[in-house]
C-alpha cells in the first residue's frame, strides 16, 4: 500500500531511480519526509475512532504538498502525528521519516531535538498561538535559543530582526518589544512564521495557516509564507479546505477523505484532471469569483461516514453518485491512473472520469431556481427594507477614574441603501468594517437610533409599542453565523421550530403542520423533529437555523455568514438551498460575508465596506467585472481561486497593512492609508484625497455606449467613492508570481 | 446483562432507529457513563443512598424510640436491647442516630435545592436584564452577604421569635434561615455564567424572535447551566448539613426534643472519655454523609466537565473492549 507524490516537473523524462521508486516500497532517499501507513486511533465514548487510515506521501526538498479535504478527514491529525504532538491517548502507527530518520516511538524530549527545528508548524489560530505576556522578540529569540545554546545574545537578537523583516514587519527593531495584543491577527500570524522558520526548518507544516484570517491579509500571510519557503528552502505541508489557496501555492496535492488518502497527483492533474468522484464535488461545490455565468453549484448529499466502523466497501460511496455495487466490495486502494506516473485515485471508476466529464452532470446538481420576481424590473418591485443615513459611534474613553473622550468608532457611517421584494442584497468587507453592526442595527429597530430603518413599511421611528415591533419581528428574521451557537442545545428540532411559533400565537396543532412543513421545505426529514441539534451535522443544523427563520413567513431574512461555518461540500447544498428558497418563497435576503464567490454566486446586488462606508455599491456582476473602487480591485484580486494556472499568473494587489485604527483615520478617503493608487499618485492629488470626503457617483456608461445610444443613457446600478478611479496602482503592491518557479505540465 | 436473545419487536424496531443514530449518544448517556466510571463516586453515592434509606427504615428494627427512656440501661454501652448503647438519660442511641440522620438529610437535601434554584432564578435575572435591575439586586445580595448570618440564627432559634418558635418546628425554621443566608454565593457565579451565555446566538435569536424576557430566562438560561447547578446542589447539600451540625453544636440551631447529628455532637463533646459511644457514632455517621457527597462531587465534575480525559486511551478501551465482548457471549 505505497503510494507516492514524486514531486516535480513530470514531463521531464524521469530519472531511473525515480522510476524504480514507484514501483519500491522505500521512499526515495532524496525525501525529506516520508510518511508510511500512518494510522492513527483515538477513544471516544462512542468507541475507538480510526481518525487517520494508511496515509503515505513523500515530500521532496523544496517542494509544497497540499492536504485538501473536509473537517474530519483527518488532515489535522496527520500533521499532529509527524510532529509527534497528538494526546498520549491516541495511538498512531506507521512511519514517519525525516530525512530517513524515524520519528515515530521517539520520546517527547527526542522529539523536542526535532521540533522547531527541523520539523516547524504554523498554527490556525494566530491569536491563540503566541503567549500574551512575553514580547514577541522573546518569543521567536527562545525559539532560537532552545537549538542553537551557544548562539550570542547579540546574535539571537539580529537574527530575531532579520526574521522579522523577513515576514514583512514594518520597523522590526522597534516591533521586537511588542507584545501580542499589539499586534493585529494578520501581524501575528507572520509572527508565527517568523518563529517557525527561525531555525531554518526543513519542513515547514502549516494548518489552515490563513482560516482565521481576512482576504486581504490572507494574501499578504501566503505572500510571506511563500518568501519563507525561498529562503529557507524547507519544503512545505500546506493543510486547508480551501481549494483556492492551494492551487497557487502547492505542487502536489492529497486530497483526503475519511482518514485516507482518495487521489493524489501533481497539482494539475488533481484539478483539471479528478479522476476520483469526490475530488470532482469539492471542485464543482466551490463557488467561483471570476465567473459571473449562473449554475447551480454541486452538493455532496449525505455526511462523511463515522470511522468507528471500518468501512467494507469505498467510504465514499454512500455519498457517491456514481457508486454501484462493485463499490461496496472492499476499499479500492489507490491506484496509478492513465497519464502521468504521479496520479493516483482509489476509485474502481477513475478510468472513465477525467477533465471532460461534466461535475454538474455526475452530481445531478439542480436547476438554477427562477423567481417570480426575476422578470419584473428591480424599480416596479416594492421595497422590504429601507436604510436612511444610518449612524452607530460609539465613544471611545481613556482613563480609569475620570473618562476622557478621546475619540469615535464610527462603526456605521451614514449608510443608505435599500433592498426590494425577491432580490438578494450583500454586504461585503473585511472584519472591522461595520457589516454585523449594520445588522445588529437593523435587527436592534430601536426608535432613539440615528438614521431610519424602514421594515416592510414599518419605520424605527413609530416603533414605540410592543404591537409594531412584533408585526415588524414577523417581516424580518435573522440566520446566524454558527449553526451549533445559534440553536439550544438543550431544544429538540420541534421545540426550536415552534417557539417562534408559539410566540406568535399559533395553537398546538397548526404548529405541528407548520413544523413538518418546515422541515420539507429544508430538506430535513420530517420524523428527525425529536432529535437534539448536536444528533445533526452542520449543514443539517443550518437547515434548521434557516427553518427557524422562515418559520412565520417573512419577507426579508438577514443571513449573517450563513455558509462561513461550513465544509465546502456541504456549503454548496445551503447555498442551493437558499438559492431555492429565494425563488419559491419570494424572499429577499440581507447577506454579509467575507467570502466574495458565495456573494457573487447568490446575490443579485452587492455593497463593499471599509470604515463604516459603503465604498461601493451595485449589480453584482457589474461591481465584480468592472470594479471602480481601488479597495473593491484590491478585495477581488486577493480571492483565490481553484485555478492553478489562472492563480500562478493572476496580478495580485497586496494591501499593505490592516485596517488603520479609528483614531488613525484620514480626514477625506477612509481608504487613503493603504490605497494602492493614493501611493501612485503624484503629491497634488494626494492632497485631494486627504482632505476631501468621496462622494458616492454613479458611474457613468462608457463613451462608446453614449455615442451609440441616441437618448443620454440611464446611470448604471453601479455608484462608488473615489476620486481617482482610474490612477496607476503602486508597484510595490502588485504581486505577479511569474510561472519560473512551477512547471506547468 | 439482560437477556438478548428474547426478541421484542418494538426493541427491534428502536435499535434499527438508533443504528442510524450511532453517532450520537445522549449527553445524560455520557454524564451517567462517565459519571459511573468513577469508583469513588459511585461508592460515595452508594454511602448517602444506604444512609438515606437507613435514616427513613432504620426505626423499625428497634422498639425504642427517641423519647422513651429506659429506666434500667442508663448511659449503658452497645448492647443486644441497644444497638449503639444509651445516653446517660436513658434514650435509645440508635433511634437518635436514626431520627438525627433524618433530620440533617432533610435539612441538607431542602437547602440544598431551593437555594440553588433560587440563586439560579435570581443569578438568571440579574444577568438578562443588566443595567438598573442588575445592580439594585446585586446590592441586595451584598447586602445579604454581610449581614452577620450566625447573630440572625441566634436570634431567630434563641433569643426573639417567639411566635415563629411556637408555631413551626425548631428544624424547620433552621432550614429558613439558612435558606436566606446560603444562596448569594451560588448566585453571584451564575450571574457571570449566564451573562456570557447571553452573548450566545440562541439568545439573540430568542430576543430577536420577540420571546418575552421571562421565556427567555426559564427557558434558555436556566436548562443551559444545569451542569453547574447540580455541582452546586451536591456542594449546597454538604455545606447546609455542616452548618446544622456547627449551629447546633454550639446551641442555637436544632433544640431538643427535636434531634439531630449537631444535637448529639454537641451533647456528647463533655462525656467523650465517659461515654464515648455517644460522641462517636453520630460522628461517624456524620462523616459519612458528608464525605460521600464529596466523593460524588469529585465524580459529577468530572463527568460534566467536558474537557476530562475520562474516556481514556484508545489502547486501553479496546482492550477492555474486547474483554467486555468476550463475557457477553
Amino acid at each position: 500500500m505505497s503510494s507516492e507524490i514524486a514531486a516535480g516537473p513530470v514531463e521531464q523524462p524521469q530519472p531511473a531511480v525515480e522510476r524504480l521508486h514507484v514501483a519500491d516500497l522505500h521512499a526515495p532517499a532524496d525525501a525529506i519526509l516520508s510518511v508510511r501507513d500512518l494510522n492513527v486511533r483515538f477513544n471516544t465514548e462512542n468507541g475507538v475512532v480510526h481518525a487517520v487510515r494508511g496515509v503515505d506521501f513523500d515530500l521532496m526538498p523544496g517542494k509544497t504538498l497540499g492536504i485538501v479535504g473536509e473537517s474530519g478527514s483527518g488532515k489535522s491529525v496527520t500533521s499532529l502525528a509527524i510532529m509527534g504532538l497528538l494526546p498520549t491517548t491516541a495511538e498512531v502507527s506507521g512511519s514517519v521519516r525525516l530525512k530517513g530518520k524515524e520519528l515515530l516511538g521517539l520520546s517527547d524530549k527526542a522529539m523536542c531535538e526535532y521540533r522547531g527545528n527541523e520539523l516547524a508548524m504554523v498554527f490556525q489560530d494566530p491569536l491563540s498561538s503566541l503567549t500574551p505576556v512575553y514580547t514577541v522578540g522573546n518569543q521567536i529569540i527562545e525559539a532560537l535559543t532552545i537549538h542553537n545554546p551557544t548562539m550570542s545574545k547579540q546574535a539571537k537578537e539580529a537574527r530575531a530582526v532579520q526574521l522579522l523583516a523577513m515576514v514583512g514587519i514594518p520597523s522590526p527593531k522597534e516591533r521586537l518589544r511588542a507584545f501580542p495584543h499589539e499586534f493585529s491577527g494578520g501581524m501575528r500570524q507572520r509572527v508565527m512564521i517568523a518563529i517557525a522558520i527561525a531555525n531554518n526548518p526543513r519542513v515547514l507544516i502549516a494548518d489552515e495557516p490563513t482560516t482565521a484570517l481576512d482576504v486581504t491579509i490572507q494574501a499578504q500571510v501566503l505572500e510571506v509564507l511563500h518568501t519563507a519557503q525561498e529562503e529557507t528552502g524547507a519544503a512545505v505541508v500546506m493543510i486547508t479546505h480551501d481549494l483556492g489557496v492551494v492551487a497557487g501555492m502547492a505542487d502536489d496535492i492529497m486530497v483526503m477523505y475519511a482518514g485516507r488518502p482518495v487521489e493524489t497527483g501533481a497539482v494539475d492533474d488533481i484539478y483539471y484532471n479528478p479522476r476520483m468522484p469526490y475530488t470532482m464535488g469539492l471542485l464543482g461545490a466551490v463557488p467561483r469569483v471570476d465567473v459571473a455565468e449562473k449554475s447551480s453549484l454541486v452538493p455532496i448529499e449525505g455526511m462523511p461516514p463515522n470511522l468507528i466502523h471500518t468501512p467494507t466497501g469505498c467510504s465514499f460511496a454512500p455519498r457517491c453518485p456514481l457508486a454501484s455495487d462493485a463499490c461496496l466490495e472492499g476499499e479500492p486502494a489507490l491506484a496509478p491512473v492513465a497519464g502521468p506516473a504521479a496520479h493516483r485515485a482509489a476509485c474502481i471508476k477513475s478510468g472513465s472520469l477525467g477533465g471532460d466529464v461534466d461535475v454538474h452532470d455526475v452530481f445531478a446538481a439542480p436547476p438554477v431556481p427562477v423567481s417570480r420576481f426575476d422578470a419584473i424590473p428591480r424599480e416596479e418591485r416594492s421595497t422590504v427594507l429601507q436604510l436612511k443615513d444610518v449612524r452607530k459611534h460609539f465613544p471611545l474613553n481613556k482613563g480609569a477614574l475620570l473618562k476622557r473622550r478621546i475619540g469615535t468608532v464610527k462603526a456605521v457611517d451614514g449608510l443608505s441603501f435599500d433592498i426590494r421584494e425577491g432580490e438578494c442584497f450583500s454586504i461585503v468587507g473585511e472584519s472591522g468594517s461595520g457589516k454585523t453592526t449594520t445588522l445588529l442595527e437593523i435587527m436592534e429597530f430601536h426608535k432613539d437610533q440615528d438614521g431610519e430603518v424602514v421594515i416592510g413599511g414599518i419605520s424605527n421611528k413609530q416603533a414605540a409599542d410592543g404591537k409594531t415591533r412584533s408585526a415588524m419581528r414577523r417581516e424580518l428574521q435573522m440566520v446566524f453565523q454558527d449553526p451549533t451557537g445559534a440553536l439550544d442545545p438543550r431544544f429538540t428540532v420541534y421545540e426550536v421550530l415552534a417557539e417562534p411559533l408559539e410566540n406568535a400565537g399559533m395553537n398546538k396543532a397548526d404548529t405541528k403542520k407548520r413544523i413538518m412543513e418546515l422541515m420539507k421545505l429544508v430538506g430535513l426529514q420530517p420524523d428527525h423533529v425529536n432529535r437534539f441539534p448536536n444528533q445533526f451535522s452542520g449543514g443539517q443544523r443550518q437547515r434548521i437555523g434557516i427553518a427557524r427563520a422562515l418559520a412565520v413567513n417573512p419577507k426579508l431574512v438577514v443571513l449573517d455568514e450563513p455558509v462561513s461555518a461550513l465544509d465546502v461540500s456541504v456549503q454548496a447544498g445551503v447555498i442551493n438551498l437558499l438559492d431555492k428558497l429565494r425563488a419559491e418563497l419570494g424572499l429577499s435576503y440581507l447577506l454579509v460575508a467575507h467570502d466574495l464567490s458565495v456573494v457573487r454566486h447568490i446575490s443579485n446586488r452587492v455593497a463593499v465596506m471599509y470604515l463604516g462606508k459603503i465604498v461601493e455599491i451595485g449589480e453584482v456582476d457589474r461591481v465584480f467585472d468592472n470594479p471602480r473602487h481601488p479597495y473593491t480591485r484590491a478585495l477581488l484580486s486577493a480571492i483565490p481561486v481553484p485555478d492553478p494556472h489562472l492563480e500562478r499568473t493572476r496580478e495580485r494587489i497586496i494591501l499593505q497593512g490592516d485596517l488603520p485604527s479609528p483614531l488613525g483615520t484620514p480626514k477625506g478617503c477612509n481608504f487613503a492609508t493603504r490605497c494602492p493608487v493614493f501611493a501612485a499618485l503624484p503629491a497634488a492629488k494626494q492632497e485631494k484625497c486627504l482632505t476631501l470626503e468621496p462622494p458616492l457617483e454613479h458611474v457613468a456608461p462608457s463613451p462608446a455606449a453614449q455615442t451609440l445610444a441616441a437618448d443620454p443613457l440611464p446611470a448604471l446600478d453601479q455608484r462608488f467613492a473615489c476620486f481617482f478611479p482610474d490612477g496607476e496602482l503602486d508597484e510595490d503592491m502588485l504581486v505577479v508570481h511569474e510561472s519560473a518557479d512551477h512547471h506547468a505540465p | 446483562m439482560t437477556n438478548l436473545n428474547a426478541v421484542d419487536p418494538a426493541a427491534v424496531a428502536q435499535d434499527a432507529h438508533l443504528e442510524s443514530a450511532d453517532v450520537v449518544i445522549g449527553k445524560n448517556t455520557i454524564i451517567f457513563r462517565r459519571f459511573m466510571r468513577n469508583k469513588t463516586a459511585v461508592a460515595g453515592l452508594a454511602i448517602f443512598l444506604t444512609l438515606t434509606v437507613f435514616s427513613f427504615v432504620g426505626g423499625y428494627f428497634t422498639q425504642w424510640d427517641k423519647q422513651t427512656i429506659d429506666p434500667f440501661n442508663i448511659g449503658m454501652p452497645p448492647s443486644a436491647e441497644h444497638y449503639l448503647g444509651t445516653s446517660q438519660a436513658g434514650i435509645d442511641l440508635y433511634a437518635m442516630t436514626v431520627e438525627g440522620t433524618r433530620i440533617s438529610i432533610l435539612i441538607g437535601l431542602i437547602v440544598g435545592l431551593v437555594s440553588v434554584l433560587v440563586a439560579a432564578v435570581y443569578g438568571c435575572t440579574m444577568a438578562y436584564f443588566g443595567g438598573k435591575v442588575d445592580k439594585v439586586m446585586l446590592f441586595i445580595l451584598e447586602a445579604l452577604i454581610m449581614m452577620p448570618a450566625l447573630l440572625v440564627v441566634a436570634v431567630a432559634t434563641s433569643g426573639g421569635g417567639e411566635g415563629l418558635r411556637r408555631d413551626l418546628p425548631s428544624w424547620l425554621l433552621l432550614i429558613i434561615v439558612l435558606l436566606v443566608f446560603s444562596w448569594m454565593g451560588t448566585a453571584r457565579l451564575i450571574r457571570s455564567l449566564s451573562m456570557s451565555l447571553m452573548q450566545r446566538d440562541f439568545v439573540k435569536a430568542a430576543q430577536y424572535m420577540g420571546v418575552p424576557a421571562r421565556r427567555i430566562v426559564w427557558r434558555h438560561l436556566v436548562p443551559n447551566i444545569g451542569s453547574l447547578l447540580v455541582l452546586d446542589i451536591t456542594r449546597g447539600v454538604t455545606g447546609a448539613i455542616l452548618a446544622e451540625v456547627a449551629f447546633s453544636f454550639i446551641g442555637i440551631g436544632i433544640k431538643v426534643p427535636d434531634v439531630s447529628l449537631g444535637v448529639l455532637i454537641g451533647g456528647a463533646t463533655s462525656q467523650v472519655q465517659t461515654f464515648p459511644w455517644m460522641f462517636w457514632v453520630p460522628l461517624t455517621v456524620m462523616f459519612l454523609l458528608t464525605g460521600s457527597l464529596a466523593m460524588m462531587n469529585d465524580g459529577l465534575r468530572d463527568a460534566f466537565d467536558p474537557s476530562s480525559s475520562s474516556s481514556g486511551s484508545a489502547k486501553k478501551r479496546t482492550a477492555l473492549k474486547a474483554r467486555v465482548k468476550g463475557n457477553a457471549s
